[in-house]
This record gives C-alpha cells, structure tokens and sequence, in this order.
C-alpha cells in the first residue's frame, strides 16, 4: 500500500495534546504522592541511609570502600550485550562524572549538605582521553579484566568481536567480495579521514526514577523508554526474578536516545532498599550530560571509481569513542560499519569498525544511532569524488544508487524508497539547478549541497499487545512503547481505532506498568509504528474477530456477514448495536473484548546482521550557505529536508519529528559540541552548552515527508530518526560549493573554515 | 522557621498568604506547595526557559526566583490559562498546529507568548524567534511553534 490510500488523511489532534498544552501531563518528574520524596538522594558524591541534618555530618565520616557500596548486589554491572558499567563505581573511578557516592536524606538539601561533607580519596590514575591515546603502545587500561557480556550477535560476512584489544570494546567486520582487488582495478581510488564531534541528547526532563522496595518488589517509577529492558537489567542485577520488578512509566519529557537502557536506575533501586523508603533520585542536568552522549569517532574511507563515474569499492575504517563504559557501543559500532556504504551500489565492500574505550563519557543511543557519523562520512566523501572528478555531485549520486529493490547489501533486504524520486524533490525545493554562479564582488559567497543519508531499521524487533475493548465501544491499546514526544500514543491508537471502526477519541493508549503491560524490546530505531504498531493492528483484529463472532452468535449468522463500524455491526442493509446485545448476554457487568497480537522479525543468520531489514530510512537533505572568506562565517540560509514515512499515521506529528531531528543534526553540524581539555569537561553546563534557539534556525527552513510504502500497519515505516542523518554532509558540500574548502571535521565552525580558507591561498 | 517571610502572592488570580523560608525557589513554591505542576524546572539555571511563569505579565524564571522577591505580586502559571475547562487561544493553536512533542517546554513556552502577544499583537517572524530564543525546545526544531504563534495572533490571541 501506498500513501495515497492511507485511511489516516484527515489531520487529527494529538491524544497528548491537550495534557501537554495546558501542563496537566505528568511526568516520572511528578512521581505520584503515595510514593513522593519520602526521601530524595543526590548522587556523585557514600551513604544510602535517611538522614536528618543533625546525623549527615556523622554518617558522611563513615569510611566506605567502593566494593562496599555495591556488596549487596549479586551482579552489579549493566550494558547492552557487553556489560562493563557498575551501579555506582567500584574499583576505580573512569571518568569525569562516573557516580562516586550517592546520598539518601529527608529531603534535597539535607542529601546536597550531606555530599559536600564527604571527602571522596582519589589515587590519580593516568588517563587516554581520545581515540589515538587510547590505543597507542603501553596506553593505560580502562580495565583489566575481561567485561561481562558477550559480542552481539550477527549473520552472513560478519565478525563480530568483544573486547578483541587493550582498551577496544568490541570490534565489527564486514567482507562482501574482495575490496582490495576490486580498488586495485578502480580508474581512481580516493582515501579520506573524517571526524565527528560529541553531542549530548539534552533532554529537557532530567533523569529521574523513584524507587520502592518492598513486600518482595522492587517498583520503580522511572523516566527510561524502555520499561522491559530495563525489567530485565534490574532483576539480573539484584538477583531476583522478573515477576519481582515492576516498572512504571509516564510521559517522558524527551529522550533522543539518552533515556534509552539501563543507566541510574539501579542506583535508585540500591538506595531505596538501603533506607526502606521510597527514593527519588534526579539528576541535575549537569550530571545529565555527564551521563551519555553520542559518539564521536574517526572514520578513514577509502573508495574506488571508474573513470566513468561508477562506484566500485569501499574500505573503511572506523573507530567511535565509546567513552568509559559500554552502554550499547557494542551495537552502535555494528550500526555505523554496516551503514559506511550509504544508499550506493558497490561490487566489493570490507569495513572495520571498533568501540574504543577513553576516560571520557559513555557514549550511547542517540537518534541516528550510528548512522550519523556514517552518513556524514559517505555524503562528504561521495561529494568530494564527484567535485574531483569534474562530475556535477547530483549525476554522480545518480548513477549510483540503489534503486527500489535492489538489495542493500547480498542477504539483506531491497530498497523500499525511491531514493532517486526524494533527491529529485529536494532538487526542485533548493532551487538547485537555478543556482547563480557566486557573485564576484564582496566577501561573501553562495553554494548549495546535497546529502541522501540512510539508515537501516533492524533491531527493534518483537513487539506484543493488547487492545481491549469496553463496554460502549471503549478501548485501551496497551503496548509497552513509551510516549518520549514522537507521538507514538497517537499514533498505536490511530491503528487500533482504524482496525475496529472506532472513533480516535474512543481509543486511550493504556499506561505503561511492566506488571500489565505486554512486552516489547524498547522505544527505538525509530520502530513503533512498525513493529509496535503491527503487534496492536493484530490485537485489535482478534478483538474485531471476537466481537464479530459474538455478533453472530447472537444474530445467528456467521461472522463473515458481518461488519464493525462505530460499535455496531452491519449485516447487508441492517444495522445491529452491540451494546443491547452484549448488556442482555453478559449483564450488568458488560464484558472485554481482550485481542492480542504480535510481531517477531526472525533472525535469519543470512542477513548480515542477523536479521532482514525492516525498512529503510532514508533522507534527503539539501543546503544553501553563504560563506564570508574573510571570517569564515558561514549562515545557511536554506535547508531542505525530505523523509519517507510510509503510511504516515499522523502527518503532522511526521513533520515533527523530521524537522526536530534535522534542528539537532544542524546544531551539531554548525556549533554544538561537548568539548574537552585534558581530562575535564570544558561545557558541561546547561550555560556552557549550546544547543540550538530559534533565532538560530535557517533563514528558509523547509521539510517534506514522502509516503512510499512499507511493511508497517496500512503501510508505515518510521521516521523519527531520518532527519538527523544528512545534515552535516549537506551543509559541508555547501561550504565547498560556496567556497571550495572542504571540512571533513565538525562542528563547521568559521575557525575552521577561516582555517580552511587561509590554507587554500 | 523564625528566617521565614511572610509575603502575599496572587497566583492564577487567586490569593495566598505565604510564610516563605528566603531561600525558597518560586519554582518549588509553585510546584511543592501549591500543586502547580505545569511550572516545569529543566536545567535549573534560567537557561532553558521550561520555569517560565508570568510575573504581573512578564516572563520570569521560576527556578531562579527568590518567591519573596514576587510579594504582592500577580503570578500566571499554565494552570491559569485555560481558565473553566476553555483553551487559552494560544494554547489552542499549539494543540492544532502540533506545536509541542514531548510536551516538558511547553507550558513556559506558551506563557512567554502570552507575554510576546500582550505587547505586540502582530509578531513577524524575527520578533518570534528573538522571543521564543528565551525557551529551549529540542523536539520541534521551532517550525511549528512558530506556526502556531503566528496562528495565534492573527486568531486575536492577547
């Protein structure tokens, strides 16, 4: 199916909307008053009882040993696949803002007054804070023994390896023919290196989780995405079994991939059980962005060409920081090795891509997932081919990509989109053919580049639900997708409420609580509508089936005859309400129509990571700037940014999400940066780091969102990721459009451009 | 406490008569003692905007805020808008223009448009984005925020 017989036309309003709007919505935030701030912790700095003020300062001189902290915890360390980070540290402290010491007390200042009373003893290690230090002759090791965990699990041509040097986490290989034959019969072979910078997801709500221990349960209230996994982490980490932790979550006030995994949380848990009382731990938001950020890395392509413009090998070499501690660098190095091809055709492949650990902050999830870094490495590179070979950057990304069907790589899945149709789209909004030769006078020049990033969707892969239908044709969709601000409610009830005839309004999304809630693998890889949305377009046509037969029954028909629609059932030109006919079988008490569903990709060892892609995410970005070559100020002054949604389940909110992703590729691609010196921080404020405003938005700021059909509910895929993939490249091919420098490492700051500039006279 | 401060704050047009430690925060008045939870507090440091509460119509923020500094003072929080159950106009236009996601910078986002619409009616685009520069939003990419305060005002919104 196609967007043009989408059910889901008519624009409708958001089913957090008006929560949101007027400030009724709750968040972990405003954690509910049976459990509120019996006792609040502050954490960084070593006690876990509650305090009053008279015995802070007595319990602060208690000497405790980091191994102490964590004794009561049968495993205390957490990370995805590969598990290195502990609750709170034990041995050594790895980096700056790893959590020393945390302190539960009556209230928040008595918990702060408790902290700066403890006098943590530090033994100075010495510290490999970037990549080359890291893996450098006789570097110190961030740990010297083995991490628990095992390597994540691939297909088909790849190699996928744990802890496999000093200071390397992990390691991905992908081989697809012979590359080093194939560059050595390659007209051109051009290699570049590319450096990307270090972002934090600074989410507006903090970190926060309330824990409460007791009665045999662990219950926590938490602001995480991802309520199961989570589950999971906090039970193999206490030593308890699953049905003894239970999760709640409400609205979160935006994630990005921050709030993604395991993280704190266990800490809230520790400390809970410590004082037997309920804890509310929440992070400042300078210990938030000391917490997670997304990688930055080092990625050296070299690519093969015939003279005829032809695309034929890549090798590359990536490295991503992954910072102190695993989090899920060990699948984010997978992603960006996997994605280094871009959306081109290619006769050989061979990549090396490692997580490399530094003493600096864990990198993790974030929006793009790896296939940033990717796509400003491929887009750049692809761009200064086609400039070097004297082939207009358009034609040459022409006559290289895929086309619908072909398969991304052998084993896995065909190009669902048309990538040539999108480029074209954005050609036509930039202006791009009817770009002006740049003006000889002044100190300003004009350019315009084009980017296609692209993104895989495998991952996110198993998905349950519930959708249970009430008395008067009420019903509650429950699924275990968290509402981060993507819209993701809105759009499972849109789905359900199609599914059964239903009015949108008749449809609430049920709250999250992993005692009720069906199971799914997180709120990821920008997979709800698909896999989620699968899961409760099957629910909802069991509970359709079972009304349906129930009607029958009653009308002594066969289901078949029938059809839902509004909560009554159509039988030829006779319309039957269910409502008499349920009150008169089932009573006063009514009855639930409860439907269940599932989705499963499988894993098929042929595909090269170990499943079929879903779908594809491509986008398609184009950029105008104008560049000052006397100051190296470079103001975009157009930014074009197309995704394919599929179905979209709700128009607006796909607006939304693209438009909000690409505002945050172009932070980064312009200023923002965690930035160090030595081992410190220099910016890791909320004052200190720039995140962009709305005075910083481009001049002429356009998005568009193609619907070509995937295998979601009616045809969705998903979106929330696309518009964070092709931005850097893009502007970076305008810079040299404009004035033929070429960065190849961002943020595109005017220092660098100047640099640049100065370089080329 | 004896350091505590008597003041008399009008929040949503209702008064209260207040004994305030100095160091208390309005942002924690309003949030702990008051019930309003729509006062959101992000990074804590007036950097974000998500505090934003009206101060006899201009926007303050709520985490930085003495709440004796605002004695005898009128205080909007979001709570106070939709006042009988009817949306603000501005809040209207952000519900149908989609101009929220995560919905956490919200609430201080609507009241400094309240403020930018009391005192110019017909905002351009500059106007809006130098107002809205006092509001962090990392969901929108500012687009439809702006779309919904330039739907607002030609709605008359004030």
């Amino acid at each position: 199916m196609d967007g043009s017989s989408s059910p889901f036309r008519a624009a409708v309003v958001r089913l957090d909307g008006p929560d949101k709007v007027t400030g009724a919505a709750r968040y972990t935030f405003e954690p509910p008053r049976h459990v509120a701030c019996q006792s609040v912790a502050e954490p960084t700095s070593a006690c876990t009882y509650p305090l009053d003020r008279d015995c802070a300062r007595r319990v602060a001189r208690r000497r405790i040993r980091g191994s102490d902290r964590c004794a009561a915890l049968p495993d205390p360390y957490y990370g995805v696949a590969i598990r290195d980070q502990p609750v709170i540290a034990i041995d050594k402290v790895r980096y700056i803002g790893d959590m020393v010491a945390a302190v539960a007390a009556i209230d928040e200042e008595t918990a702060y007054r408790a902290l700066t009373l403890i006098d943590v003893q530090y033994h100075p290690l010495r510290a490999v804070m970037t990549i080359d230090e890291a893996l450098a002759a006789g570097a110190p090791l961030l740990f010297e023994a083995p991490a628990g965990g095992a390597a994540v699990q691939v297909g088909e041509g790849v190699t996928s390896l744990k802890e496999p040097r000093p200071n390397v986490l992990s390691e991905f290989g992908y081989r697809n023919g012979d590359a080093e034959a194939v560059l050595a019969a390659s007209d051109h072979v051009f290699e570049d290196r590319f450096t990307f910078s270090r972002i934090n997801h600074f989410h507006l709500e903090p970190y926060v989780n309330v824990a409460r221990v007791g009665g045999g349960q662990i219950e926590l209230w938490s602001c995480n995405q991802d309520p199961f996994v989570l589950r999971n982490d906090l039970a193999r980490i206490f030593g308890r079994s699953a049905n003894t932790v239970r999760i709640h979550s409400s609205y979160v006030g935006g994630g990005f991939g921050g709030k993604s995994f395991c993280k704190m949380e266990p800490l809230a848990a520790l400390l809970a059980l410590k004082a037997g009382r309920p804890v509310r731990l929440c992070l400042s938001m300078d210990e938030g962005i000391l917490t997670l950020t997304k990688h930055a890395g080092i990625l050296v392509l070299k690519t093969g060409v015939m003279a005829d413009g032809r695309l034929t090998a890549r090798q590359s070499e990536i490295q991503l920081d992954a910072g102190a501690y695993s989090d899920v660098s060990a699948m984010t190095v997978v992603k960006t090795g996997y994605r280094i091809t871009g959306p081109y055709r290619w006769v050989a492949v061979a990549t090396r891509a490692c997580a490399v650990r530094t003493n600096s902050v864990p990198a993790g999830s974030f929006r793009g997932f790896g296939g940033t870094q990717a796509s400003f490495a491929s887009e750049s590179q692809i761009d200064m081919i086609a400039r070097r070979l004297g082939i207009e950057p358009y034609e040459f990304r022409r006559k290289n990509l895929l086309a619908v069907g072909e398969p991304f790589q052998p084993g896995d899945s065909g190009m669902d989109s048309d990538l040539l149709a999108g480029l074209d789209a954005v050609v036509e909004r930039l202006g791009y053919r009817r770009r002006a030769a740049p003006p000889a006078a002044g100190t300003k020049r004009r350019g315009m580049g084009l980017s296609i990033g692209l993104k895989d969707a495998s991952g996110t892969n198993y998905a349950q639900a519930l959708v249970k239908v009430l008395p008067a044709g009420r019903a509650i969709v429950n699924a275990a997708t968290v509402e981060i601000g993507q819209g993701a409610t809105t759009a499972l009830c849109r789905i359900g409420a199609e599914v059964l005839g239903l009015p949108l309004e008749w449809v609430r999304y049920g709250a999250i609580d992993t005692d009720h809630t069906p199971l799914n693998n997180g709120t990821h890889v920008s997979c709800t509508t698909a896999v989620t949305g699968m899961a409760i377009e099957r629910a909802a046509a069991d509970a359709r089936r079972q009304i349906l037969e129930f009607a029958a029954d009653r009308l002594g028909c066969s289901a078949g005859e029938l059809t839902l629609d509004h909560w009554t059932v159509r039988r030829g030109n006779y319309t039957h309400l269910l409502e008499p006919m349920i009150n008169d079988h089932f009573g006063a008490a009514g009855y639930e129509f409860i439907g269940r569903g599932g989705t499963r990709i499988e894993y098929d060892p042929r595909a090269p990571l170990a499943a079929l892609n879903l779908f594809w995410i491509p986008s398609w970005v184009g950029a105008e700037v104008e560049v000052d070559y006397e100051t190296g100020k470079v103001e975009v002054t157009q930014l074009v940014v197309g995704a394919d949604s599929g179905t979209s389940v709700n128009a607006q909110a796909c607006r939304g999400q693209v438009e909000g992703a690409a505002l945050q590729a172009y932070g980064q691609s312009l200023f923002e940066e965690l930035r160090y010196d030595g081992t410190e921080p220099v910016n890791a404020t909320p004052l200190a780091y720039r995140v962009p405003l709305a005075s910083d938005l481009p001049e002429c700021y356009e998005s568009f969102v193609v619907e070509h059909g995937g295998p979601g509910p009616f045809g969705a895929k998903g979106i929330g990721e696309s518009g964070m993939l092709g931005v850097a490249a893009a502007i970076a091919n305008a810079i040299e459009d404009a004035v033929g420098v070429r960065l190849t490492q961002i943020p595109l700051t005017s220092e660098r451009v100047l640099t640049a500039i100065e370089g080329a006279r | 406490m004896t350091d505590a401060i008597d003041i008399i704050l009008t929040v949503n047009g209702r008064t209260h008569r207040l004994n305030v430690p100095p160091r208390r925060m309005l942002a924690d008045l309003l949030r702990d003692e008051l019930q309003l939870a729509g006062c959101k507090i992000g990074c804590d440091q007036a950097v974000c905007g998500a505090c934003t509460v009206l101060v006899e119509g201009m926007p303050v923020t709520a985490c930085t805020s003495f709440a004796f500094e605002f004695d005898g003072k009128a205080v909007t929080t979001t709570e106070g808008l939709a006042a009988g159950g009817v949306l603000d106009p501005v809040q209207q236009a952000f519900l149908e223009h989609g101009a929220f996601q995560c919905g956490f910078c919200t609430p201080g986002m609507i009241l400094s448009v309240k403020a930018l619409l009391a005192r110019h009616p017909d905002p351009d685009v500059p106007l809006i984005r130098q107002w809205l520069n006092a509001n962090i939003c990392r969901c929108t990419g500012y687009q439809m925020i702006i779309d919904a305060v330039r739907a607002a005002a030609k709605a008359g919104a004030r």
